[in-house]
């Protein structure tokens, strides 16, 4: 419910505020849209502040645009390790630009006693929140590595999916709480936009790349049509075919991403009857293949013992994947005393499945953000993405006659009275209900 | 050709006294509100002096106006379209309140409100700004007749072209000497104002040639403030949206010359059409600084030649309009007289306000204690004059001396020439010769003479009334109800956005 609240609800919100707020603002207001430049009152500390938040903070969105409008493309250049490290680097270095800026233009607006004559309550506001969200996003590059790249796959559909007014929180429902405030700041802000100085964004003058310099208005009926006339008319025309070149180049890398993912909601083809019912077949197959996963699930979920390898084809170096109780990967690997070792393979950062691999010093990989996990403690590598160690399932080992020789629960201890090396080593080990509370 | 008609002005500084009616007449009627305390959209500075803003005329600093590329095209100085958005974020050359002053008023109340106590009640200078009590450091004319003074008037940048010996000799303490500027809006047919506009909220009116910024369009990038070279567009702090003269357009637009022409204590300003072309303002503004004036000349269009008239009436200015420009006291001073001359047109934006330079402080040269000519050569004080040519030359035609003596000749020409018929201290002989000298004939001593010193109301403004379609309507309650709003006919509060 709070999710539907904050990640539907809030961004429609946002999005029809926005929308709404700024055309009506700029109908029926005209005369409020500026910049409302403090520069003539204060100078000195503006140029510092104003100039690192606005190199900063462009940077920052163009860098959020490709996984946003070319996310294909966009995944297969971060793929490439050194790409990834410069955007990722040249992002926290943004960010910290940002935030230096920020608090510049905050300190100045509080000290100077001419500045409070032209502060409001929304330019603190305004200031204090885009302060956080950029120290939000500045953690989450930090804690939450190579956002570029599962950008991609969670917050690229989820914002997709809002925008073409199919709203589908799957994608961050269990993203870490940090990306969840990231989003939720962001919708504010965007609220935030119509209502406060904001809207000089939406002012930005492009037509000066293309008009003459000189203007002059006819007021007269008479004389209207001799409207715009050139003063100094080579250097404009100069730019004019240049602006527009820069422009169509732009308006087409734009298209690609835009037009391709809202024409499909804006101009619905007209389906025939066939091509329908082969949909409809595509769609209940689909169902049908879901409805026996479920099944198969359910089924092994009512078991007490799942079957999960012989003991002897475990191994040391090479785990074994297999599918625990909740259908989440595992991985079964043979200890030095020759008693299995069962561990999560499910990444405590953001979920990847970890390699089944050991390094030589006893670890294996989650190959996302790069966490090492030792498998004998479950403990991520100093500094690793991921903080929390991998859990230890509980086994227990069987034999032949299905009589339960030995047995350790998820804590580690172990029941059962049997001397190691006497056990057969074609007994067959299972993860056990009972050790799932 | 493409005829276009401008309303354009001429300032004859020889009658100005300095008495600063003109700004007060303008403030009261435009700039009393919050925000605009500090603008002066017409101020008189002292000369030689730093002027208001302090140093407005130091383009090195500012940046204002055109300039020349070496590949001949006219660019403006401050920003051109590959770079302006730059300059959007912070801009480097715009003046801050220090440039002008912090304006301030007085605790009046306190006065009278006071608690009984020992002491006089003082009203202590408080800022407009803060509403703070304020050690007052500068303010509008803080240089006013301080010419003589190493702080203000030693900086001036037009004395920039004077040896070192000249700046002696005119600081010295008993000849220094000075003049007014009044100045205003020039609304420049090349505006470099609007050229660098970026939202294109600055525009020059098709029909009389005023420069006008539509507050609805400013978004406050300022890059106007930067651009124009004399200063005369300001930010208003709380509004966030820049502001200039207007020209009075409501009065003229229903007969009446603006106000600050109107209050004009010593008569000294003119009002008329002038028509230019259009099409040759470019190329006139690349010419070499020496030719300048003559340049800007050749951009004004003859109100009698036929052709010109044709094409006027082509582009649908009126008969109205024509007439007052073949009646234009500006076309006189500026183009049959050669007398007025544009302020710095080296800033290249073809100014259409024009000043008769003062002959006054150029002729107070002292010889033993008599102010009078030397024998023969009449002119030879114009050459030792106090003021020297060359600070006038720096004012007033882009450091060209031959344009700036031929004013001054003609000027002390029809001194002579008046003087002759009353004192007849000359003989007719001496007086032909120096009109002659001077390039002038009787008739048109006379008639500069009549336009100088004796014009009525109707002789210095010569406009046509209502020559916009529709004369904006006053508006329901105004003017007393709309004091401190924005906006004519339409008017709306001036909130600032959030
Ligand atoms: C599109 C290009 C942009 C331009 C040309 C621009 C320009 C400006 C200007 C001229 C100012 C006034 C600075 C002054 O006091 O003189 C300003 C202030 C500000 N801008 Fe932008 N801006 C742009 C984009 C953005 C973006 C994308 C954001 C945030 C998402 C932003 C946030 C702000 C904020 C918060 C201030 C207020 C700073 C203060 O406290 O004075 N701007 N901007
Ligand atoms: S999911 Fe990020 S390190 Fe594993």
């Amino acid at each position: 419910m709070m999710n539907q609240m904050f990640f539907v609800g809030l961004p429609y919100l946002a999005l029809f505020l926005l929308v709404a707020g700024s055309i009506l603002r700029y109908v029926w207001n005209p005369f409020s849209y500026s910049a409302l430049s403090s520069q003539f009152l204060e100078k000195n500390a503006l140029l510092w502040g104003t100039l690192s938040w606005h190199i900063g903070i462009l940077i920052i969105l163009l860098g959020h645009l490709p996984a946003f409008l070319v996310p294909e493309l966009w995944k297969s250049l971060t793929s490439n390790f050194v790409f990834l490290l410069t955007v990722e680097t040249v992002g926290v270095m943004a960010s910290i630009l940002c935030i230096a800026g920020l608090i510049i233009l905050i300190v100045r607006r509080v000290v100077s006693g001419k500045l409070q004559q032209v502060t409001t309550v929304i330019d603190i506001l305004l200031l204090v929140l885009i302060l956080l969200q950029v120290v939000i996003g500045l953690s989450m590059a930090l804690m939450h590595r190579w956002g570029a790249v599962w950008s991609t796959g969670t917050t690229t559909p989820y914002l997709w999916s809002i925008l073409t007014f199919r709203p589908d929180i799957s994608y961050i429902e269990e993203m870490p709480l940090l990306v969840q405030a990231h989003i939720v700041m962001a919708w504010i802000i965007l609220m935030l936009v119509p209502f406060s100085r904001l809207v000089h964004i939406f002012s930005f003058p492009f037509q000066y790349f293309f008009r003459p310099p000189q203007k002059v208005v006819w007021v007269s009926e008479r004389r209207k049509e001799h409207d715009d006339s050139l003063v100094v008319v080579q250097e404009s025309r100069r730019d004019f075919v240049k602006g527009a070149l820069g422009l169509s180049v732009a308006g087409a890398l734009l298209s690609v991403g835009v037009l391709d993912k809202l024409a499909g909601f804006f101009y619905k083809p007209e389906v025939s009857v066939e091509e329908e019912s082969k949909l409809l077949e595509q769609k209940l197959k689909r169902l049908e293949q879901t409805a026996e996963e479920r099944t198969y699930q359910l089924e092994r979920m009512k078991k007490e013992f799942i079957y999960v390898s012989r003991l002897n084809q475990l191994d040391i170096e090479k785990g074994k994947y297999f599918i625990d109780y909740l259908m989440r990967p595992a991985l079964a690997f043979l200890g030095k005393d020759g008693l299995p070792i069962l561990i999560s393979a499910k990444c405590t950062h953001l979920g990847c499945t970890v390699g089944s691999e050991l390094d030589n010093q006893g670890r294996i990989l989650c190959p996302c953000h790069v966490s090492y996990f030792n498998i004998n403690t479950g403990m991520p590598n100093q500094g690793a993405p991921a903080l929390d160690p991998l859990p230890h399932l509980g086994w227990v080992i069987m034999n032949a006659n299905n009589e339960i020789i030995l047995e350790q629960d998820p804590s580690g201890k172990r029941y059962g009275n049997v001397n190691v090396s006497s056990i057969d080593k074609s007994n067959r080990v299972f993860i056990a209900k009972k050790h799932k509370e | 050709m493409d005829v276009r008609a401008q309303t354009a002005m001429v300032f004859h500084l020889d009658k100005c006294i300095g008495c600063h009616t003109c700004s007060v007449a303008c403030k009261n009627i435009w700039t009393d509100r919050p925000g605009a305390e500090y603008m002066w959209w017409n101020n008189v500075e002292t000369k030689p002096g730093t002027g208001y803003p302090t140093l407005w005329e130091d383009q090195v600093n500012y940046k204002g106006g055109w300039e020349v590329t070496d590949k001949r095209e006219l660019k403006l100085k401050s920003q051109n379209k590959k770079n302006f958005w730059l300059k959007m974020f912070y801009n480097p050359n715009q003046p801050t309140l220090d440039d002008y002053y912090e304006p301030w008023t007085y605790e009046y109340k306190h006065l009278t409100d006071a608690k009984l106590g020992d002491d006089q009640p003082t009203a202590r200078p408080i800022s407009q700004i803060t509403g703070e009590p304020i050690d007052i450091e500068a303010g509008p004319n803080w240089d006013d007749d301080l010419s003589g003074s190493p702080i203000y008037a030693e900086n001036d940048p037009n004395l920039s072209q004077l040896s070192e010996d000249e700046k002696r000799m005119l600081f010295e303490i008993e000849s220094i000497s000075m003049m007014y500027l009044p100045r205003i809006c020039n609304h420049c047919a090349n505006p470099s104002c609007v050229a660098a506009c970026p939202s294109g909220a600055l525009y020059k009116r098709g029909e009389d040639g005023i420069v006008l910024v539509n507050q609805d369009v400013c978004r406050g990038w300022r890059n106007c403030v930067a651009a124009c070279p004399y200063k005369k567009i300001y930010f208003n702090w709380k509004t966030g949206k820049s502001e200039k003269c207007i020209l009075c357009y409501p009065r003229i637009e229903t007969g009446q010359p603006p106000a600050c022409f109107h209050s004009c204590v010593g008569r000294i300003r003119y009002m008329g059409v002038l028509l230019y072309d259009a099409d040759r303002v470019e190329e006139a503004m690349k010419a070499p600084l020496n030719s300048l004036v003559e340049s800007q000349r050749s951009v004004l269009l003859d109100p009698f030649d036929p052709e010109v008239i044709k094409g006027a009436k082509e582009n649908n200015i009126s008969p109205e309009m024509i007439d007052s420009a073949q009646n234009s006291p500006v076309w006189n001073y500026v183009m049959k007289w050669k007398l007025a001359l544009p302020l710095h047109p080296e800033f290249r934006t073809l100014p259409m306000l024009y000043y008769v330079p003062p002959l006054l402080p150029v002729m107070g040269k002292i010889g033993d204690g008599i102010y009078e000519h030397k024998t023969e050569d009449f002119f030879a004080s114009i050459e030792q004059a106090r003021l020297p040519m060359k600070f006038l030359a720096s004012l007033f035609s882009a450091g060209n001396l031959n344009e700036i003596r031929s004013v001054m000749k003609k000027l002390l020409a029809i001194r002579h020439f008046k003087r002759a018929e009353s004192r007849k201290e000359l003989g007719s002989d001496k007086i032909r010769k120096i009109l002659h000298e001077s390039r002038m004939d009787p008739e048109e001593a006379e008639a500069i003479y009549q336009l100088t010193s004796c014009p009525g109301p109707y002789e210095r403004f010569v406009l046509p009334p209502l020559q916009r379609e529709e004369a904006m309507e006053g508006g329901e309650e105004c003017p007393e109800s709309c004091k401190g709003s924005c906006g004519l006919g339409d008017v709306q509060t001036p909130k600032r956005g959030l």
